[in-house]
């Protein structure tokens, strides 16, 4: 059924990651994201994919879940390796024919920019893959919420995009029941060239955006009707508190970067 | 005793206005009501489409605030700006659309979602979401997603969510309107059960006959005015007065009302099916 979509791709499990407070996890994310770029030698990628294998066996999240998070930027992936193989400049020549030059710096960099990416993304889908939308979006707000004394509304994003992932399914029904009503009424979405396609969307635009209007002054209403009156003076039934758990894993988190930091300096290779 | 909700010659007018704000047009929505609702009372409000039936409702909650007229919720004057938020508690509101009344995507946090607002501590939260979703029957679904959820259930949650926030009153606008006979008959019951346990005050606005007949109390709104008022059975006696407000009365008692018409010696009040089987079977056996 087309409401079962889920935003994000929680895979639900129960795993003393799953378990982790999700500031943690964001934290932790970024961090790992920020590490990829402290080394340039082979040692250091085969600490952080080490790290990273050990993470999501913790996580008893099966590994074709975290691969599937490449496909989408697969072709983003071969576009920079290819650039990066041909455009890098180096001494020890492979190949050299015509315009086309490939050096043993570039095979290399190619390499090791394309691990990089590869960790950046499967690391960034395992933290999706444990961690709840909302529970997301509870860690967001509590991260950023000293930036609300420069006038940012955290709250009111916070709470913008939890109602999101709430009404994302419902407008995509809506939006699927509107595209059967206009078939049935003669609509053709399928020739034409590309501007009479986009023409023919208008009759779906139009309905979908009038009654996606009607929700958000119901809920509105229905919000004002519960007490809402903005982030202050407001308790939450599931407060991030840290726990053992928390506090350890960032501790572990802190060695890995000493280690990266370290191995990037003194390991040879 | 002072009465719960003390309604006197409310008028509520909508502008309507051009692109620079001069008003081009008045429509008066509500246009006099007087309505007193006792504390713990079941009343119903019934009117055909554009009758004023949700203007009223809004007006309750301070959604809406008078035109002319007075409103006072449990002592408090809803014009006043500062007592919005004290009415709000007291009076909730469960709106028509099941969808468009359901914040979160997770059943327990939706309805846990009115104390927090209110700053109700945590663990006082976690209790008021058990009971409440024990009190409309919905406890086991409390992990799961609204989505997922039939409208009548989603009404159901909507309800609890309400009841989180420990009203005196709650006003619901067509809650039923969107479902299906079971789901409407699921959320009447609960509705029913609140007002006789909890004796929450309970302001059912409808156009459904048949849901109004455990009420104590009808009013029949037309044109922004309340036209006929009293208790259902006296309501539904005045079949014909009703159709020139475009209402219909229940089944039962149109039967009732067709039978009586033919000749044959029957109350014209019936609002129950049970009650017109036990008096035909009475006149089948001679009794009457
Ligand atoms: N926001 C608004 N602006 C202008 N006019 C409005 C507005 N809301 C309602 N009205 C008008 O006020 C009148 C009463 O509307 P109201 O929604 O209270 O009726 P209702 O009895 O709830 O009808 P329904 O059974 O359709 O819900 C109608 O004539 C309607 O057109
Ligand atoms: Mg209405």
């Amino acid at each position: 059924m087309i409401r079962d979509i889920t935003i994000g791709q929680y895979y639900a499990t129960e795993s003393i990651i799953h378990k982790l407070d999700p500031r943690v996890k964001v934290v932790c994310t970024f961090a790992y994201i920020i590490s990829l770029f402290c080394f340039n030698q082979l040692s250091g990628y085969i600490i952080a994919a080490l790290f990273f294998w050990c993470i999501t066996k913790l996580s008893k999240v099966p590994f074709k879940f975290i691969v599937r998070g490449i496909k989408p930027i697969l072709f983003m992936l071969v576009f920079t390796a290819l650039l990066n193989l041909f455009w890098t400049s180096g001494e020890h020549i492979l190949i050299k024919y015509g315009v086309i030059t490939i050096t043993a710096e570039g095979v290399k960099r190619t390499i090791f920019m394309a691990l990089r990416l590869v960790f950046l993304i499967i690391g960034s889908s395992l933290m999706t893959l444990a961690t709840t939308p909302n529970q997301l979006t509870d860690a967001i707000e509590k991260l950023l919420r000293p930036l609300n004394k420069l006038k940012v509304p955290v709250h009111e994003v916070a709470m913008m995009m939890s109602i999101a992932l709430r009404f994302i399914p419902i407008l995509v029904e809506e939006t699927d029941k509107i595209m059967k009503a206009q078939l049935a009424r003669g609509a053709d979405f399928e020739s034409g060239n590309i501007f009479h396609r986009i023409k023919s969307m208008a009759p779906i635009i139009i309905p979908l955006f009038v009654s996606a209007a009607r929700r958000a002054t119901d809920l509105a209403l229905a919000m004002d009707a519960r007490c809402y009156n903005g982030g202050e003076g407001r308790t939450k039934m599931k407060p991030l508190k840290y726990k053992k758990q928390d506090i350890i894993a960032y501790l572990i988190m802190l060695l890995y970067i000493t280690v990266i930091i370290i191995a990037g300096k003194y390991l040879p290779f | 005793m002072k009465p719960f909700i003390n309604a006197k010659g409310l008028v509520h007018e909508y502008s309507r206005r051009d692109e620079e704000g001069n008003v081009t047009g008045i429509n008066r929505a509500l246009d006099g009501i007087d309505i007193e609702v006792k504390a713990g009372g079941f009343i119903a409000v019934l009117g055909a489409n554009g009758s004023g039936k949700s203007t009223f409702a809004k007006h309750l909650n301070a959604l809406l605030v008078p035109t002319e007229g007075t409103l006072y919720v449990d002592g408090m004057d809803t014009s006043e700006q500062k007592n919005n938020l004290p009415i709000r508690r007291t009076a909730g509101m469960v709106f028509q659309n099941p969808d468009n009344q359901i914040i979160s995507n997770v059943v327990e946090e939706d309805v846990g979602f009115g104390p927090e607002n209110m700053g109700v501590p945590t663990e006082e939260i976690w209790r008021r979401v058990e009971e409440s979703l024990k009190s409309v029957g919905m406890y086991e679904y409390r992990k799961d997603s609204p989505n997922h959820l039939s409208g009548g259930q989603k009404q159901r949650i909507a309800i609890a969510g309400i009841m989180a926030m420990k009203p005196k009153c709650i006003v619901l606008d067509e809650p039923t309107a969107m479902l299906d006979p079971s789901g409407r008959k699921a959320v009447i019951k609960t509705v029913k059960e609140l007002n006789k346990k909890e004796n929450i005050t309970i302001i059912l606005i409808t156009h459904y006959m048949e849901e109004v007949t455990g009420a104590d109390y009808v009013y029949v709104m037309s044109e922004g005015q309340v036209k006929m008022k009293g208790t259902p059975r006296q309501v539904f006696a005045r079949s014909e007065e009703l159709a020139k407000y475009r209402l219909m009365v229940p089944e039962v008692t149109k039967i009732a009302l067709g039978l009586s018409k033919k000749g044959i010696n029957i109350p014209k009040d019936i609002l129950y099916p049970e009650e017109l089987t036990d008096i035909l079977l009475k006149i089948k056996s001679g009794v009457l």
